[in-house]
């Protein structure tokens, strides 16, 4: 059984809002010094279902991640979770892509691979939580994809999925070699072991540039992107209290009513 | 890799200093960090003092993140009615190599963290340390739930909650009046702000310490430091105290913030952080035994620091024990001896430096600084004789000295002024 897991690096999502922080003229987030990148928690949910699968079958996983030589500590992490192999892609020709061109370059980082059986991703990333990315690496490598899994099982050769829907689960059976993409539904990622970390400390984590990957260079980055972030704000909440006072209950309320409806004019 | 020459426990300056030595010299070195990441429990007043990050990192302050030199200092006696504080500015300490560096602990010990784990050790964060492998008398190794870790010797830099090193046997049950407690919140204010208010030019910074209503007049005081675009205000205080008192340290940093002094300082910041930690500051009597076959304590989980009152300085007395214990493993690894016989040589190394020599130096000081007088009755006397001093109210004067009776009229004999003086000449 051959896994390959896709991860992102994000802000941790943890982070108390006080700390969150955007440059409004480049519409970029700052990220907080002094508090490290975490997995995509969907991510580590999808390398949680990795590891379940190969506890119970045996096999090899490998996480694969976009970005510069930092997202080494998210790659590591995943190996102390227990994933046999990591792997980057990084170049400077793939800054400010879209999730088109990130399903993109994924898929093009798994051709060189070459060998899959099953492809697991999270159902979106917790920054952007565009959730694009996993469908366009199963367009791209012409395979059938199930989103959204709470249960990911392989049984006889095949993958039984169950998908999480407004009002319960869907099953379904699919051959390999597939793509599913991982809900919160699915429980919880392990904690790296001691040992874990001890082994995933001295692994070789290769990089991979464009070239090697044979990127075609105008499907990614900035002038590739199919959409455009106008503006990015943090939003403000507001909060008032106000007393409403009267001779008795129904003037009380009639009162109320009336602000009531005087807001919903306004706003 | 299944043994280890040495496990370190907690990567405060303490352990990341040991570890540092310890991965240069081309020793095996595990550090285990209870945090999710480095930094993310840590906390402190602000500023660091002397040579000690200097010595493990030559010219740190180009690459590290230092929010601000210490280049003021300020000591301020605070009551209800007003303040007299001294202010002392020097050209000299912001020059290089410097004397105070202003820190946030959680950038300031990820930054540490990462040059230890250049230097080749491996650093496992998000994993607490449950107990030490002891066989016989020899420490082995530690214990993490079912996970077992060996080595030569494991270095406790755990912090002033030391609870392995009491397992270990090596220190007795911590008494409230051995512990102070601190608060602090950090206040977000721009960097012009800052400047303007502080009167700071570029990377200059002022550290503040206040004494008197910020506790209560209780033992203990405030302080103030400035970051690059952030002050990091808090309110230490003595345990014992507090809990006979019944008084939250919370509750004396809201009061402090409302004083008018700090009031003015913070006006206008947001508070994006707010932590509390324990000091051991009890000195020399506190200080349990560092060190025993395959073990040596380091840092505050070894009592290693100083408070005199007007200084609270504990982590270069960390990074300094830190050193220490490093070489005294690189020594034990050559003669491939880890019992206590050559693992004593820590302690020796601790007596020549300024680490036992300042504790030994101001041993008076926890006991002296207990005296109530010094945060109640004290920074009133002070502020009052500086009220009658500057005040003008159309009568004729009267001389200073008079004045001064009239002061302390009733409410403090001369003879015991002068006990408390003679006690603090010896004690601080
Ligand atoms: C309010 C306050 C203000 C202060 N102001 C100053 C100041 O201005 N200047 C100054 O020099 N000093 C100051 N100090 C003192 C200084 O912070 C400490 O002396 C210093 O941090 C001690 O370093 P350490 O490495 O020994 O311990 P710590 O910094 O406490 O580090 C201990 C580490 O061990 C980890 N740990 C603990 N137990 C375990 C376990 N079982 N397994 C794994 N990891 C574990 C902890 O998470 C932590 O990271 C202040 C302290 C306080 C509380």
């Amino acid at each position: 059984m051959e896994i390959i897991v896709c991860i992102k690096q994000i802000l941790d999502p943890d982070l108390p809002p006080a700390k969150f922080m955007v440059d409004k003229e480049r519409n970029k987030v700052i990220p907080p010094e002094g508090i490290p990148f975490v997995i995509n928690p969907y991510d580590a949910l999808a390398v949680e279902a990795a590891l379940k699968i190969k506890d119970e079958k045996g096999g090899k996983i490998t996480v694969i991640t976009i970005g510069d030589k930092s997202t080494e500590d998210i790659v590591r992490k995943a190996l102390a979770m227990g994933a046999d192999e990591g792997l980057i892609i990084s170049d400077t020709i793939f800054e400010e892509s879209d999730s088109f061109a990130v399903g993109y370059i994924l898929a093009q980082g798994i051709k060189k691979i070459g060998r899959y059986d099953l492809i697991l991703c999270g159902r979106q990333a917790a920054d952007w939580d565009n959730g694009v990315v996993g469908s366009v690496v199963a367009e791209y490598l012409g395979i059938p994809i199930v989103t959204r899994a709470k249960d990911v099982k392989v049984v006889n050769g095949r993958v039984n999925v169950e998908r999480v829907t407004t009002d319960g689960f869907e099953t379904f059976e699919l051959e390999l070699p597939a793509l599913i993409t991982v809900s919160s539904e699915l429980g919880q990622a392990r904690l790296p072991s001691g040992w874990g970390i001890i082994k995933a400390a001295s692994k070789e984590i290769p990089i991979w540039s464009g070239k090697e990957i044979e990127t075609d260079i105008s499907k990614v980055g900035k002038k590739a992107s199919r959409n455009q972030l106008m503006r990015l704000i943090i939003p403000s909440y507001e909060r008032r209290c106000e007393f409403i006072t009267g001779e008795d209950l129904h003037e009380i309320s009639a009162k109320l009513t009336s602000k009531l409806m005087e807001r919903r004019i306004h706003e | 890799m299944d043994r280890f020459d040495a496990i370190v426990v907690g990567a405060g300056p303490a352990g990341c200093a040991s570890a540092l030595v310890m991965a240069k010299a081309g020793l095996k070195v595990l550090v285990f960090e209870r945090g999710k990441y480095v930094g993310a429990k840590n906390m402190w007043g602000g500023a660091f003092f002397g040579p000690q990050i200097n010595y493990l990192f030559p010219n740190f302050w180009e690459e590290a993140p230092v929010e601000r030199l210490v280049t003021r200092h300020v000591i301020s006696f605070l009551t209800g009615k007003g303040s007299v504080s001294v202010d002392f500015k020097s050209t000299d300490f912001g020059i290089p190599p410097y004397n105070g560096f202003i820190l946030l602990r959680a950038k300031f010990d990820l930054w540490m963290a990462k040059q230890v784990e250049k230097a080749g050790a491996i650093l496992a964060t998000g994993l607490k340390v449950d107990d030490l492998l002891v066989e016989g008398e020899k420490v082995k190794g530690v214990k993490i739930g079912k996970e077992e870790f060996h080595s030569d010797v494991v270095i406790l830099a755990e912090g002033a909650n030391s609870l392995l090193t009491q397992k270990a046997g090596l220190r007795k049950e911590f008494s409230s009046e051995d512990i102070k407690q601190g608060v602090k919140e950090v206040i977000q204010l721009s960097r012009k702000t800052i400047e303007e208010r502080f009167n700071l030019k570029g990377n200059e910074g002022v550290a503040m310490e206040f004494v008197g209503l910020c506790t209560r007049g209780l033992p203990g005081g405030g302080f103030l430091y400035t970051n690059k675009e952030s002050l990091s205000l808090g309110v230490v205080a003595q345990l014992s105290d507090l809990i006979k008192n019944r008084v939250k340290t919370l509750d004396l940093l809201e009061e402090f913030k409302t004083h008018p002094e700090i009031g003015k300082l913070i006006e206008g910041g947001q508070t994006v952080e707010y932590s509390a930690h324990l000091i051991p500051v009890a000195g020399l009597g506190m200080i349990p035994r560092l060190y025993r076959d395959g073990l040596l304590v380091t840092g505050d989980a070894g009592a290693l620091l100083l408070g005199t009152g007007l200084i609270l300085e504990g982590a270069n007395f960390a990074i300094a024990s830190g050193m220490a214990a490093a070489e005294t493993v690189k020594m034990a690894k050559e003669r491939e001896d880890f019992s206590q016989r050559t693992l004593s040589h820590y302690q020796q190394i601790l007596k020549e430096s300024f680490v036992l020599q300042d504790l030994e130096t101001f041993k008076k000081a926890p006991k002296f600084l207990k005296n109530a007088r010094i945060y109640h009755l004290y920074p009133e006397l002070i502020v009052e004789m500086a009220e009658k001093i500057f005040r003008n109210n159309g009568e004729p004067r009267k001389g200073t000295f008079r004045m001064v009776r009239e002061v302390l009229k009733g409410r403090i004999s001369i003879w015991q002024l002068f006990s408390d003086v003679m006690k603090a000449r010896k004690a601080i």
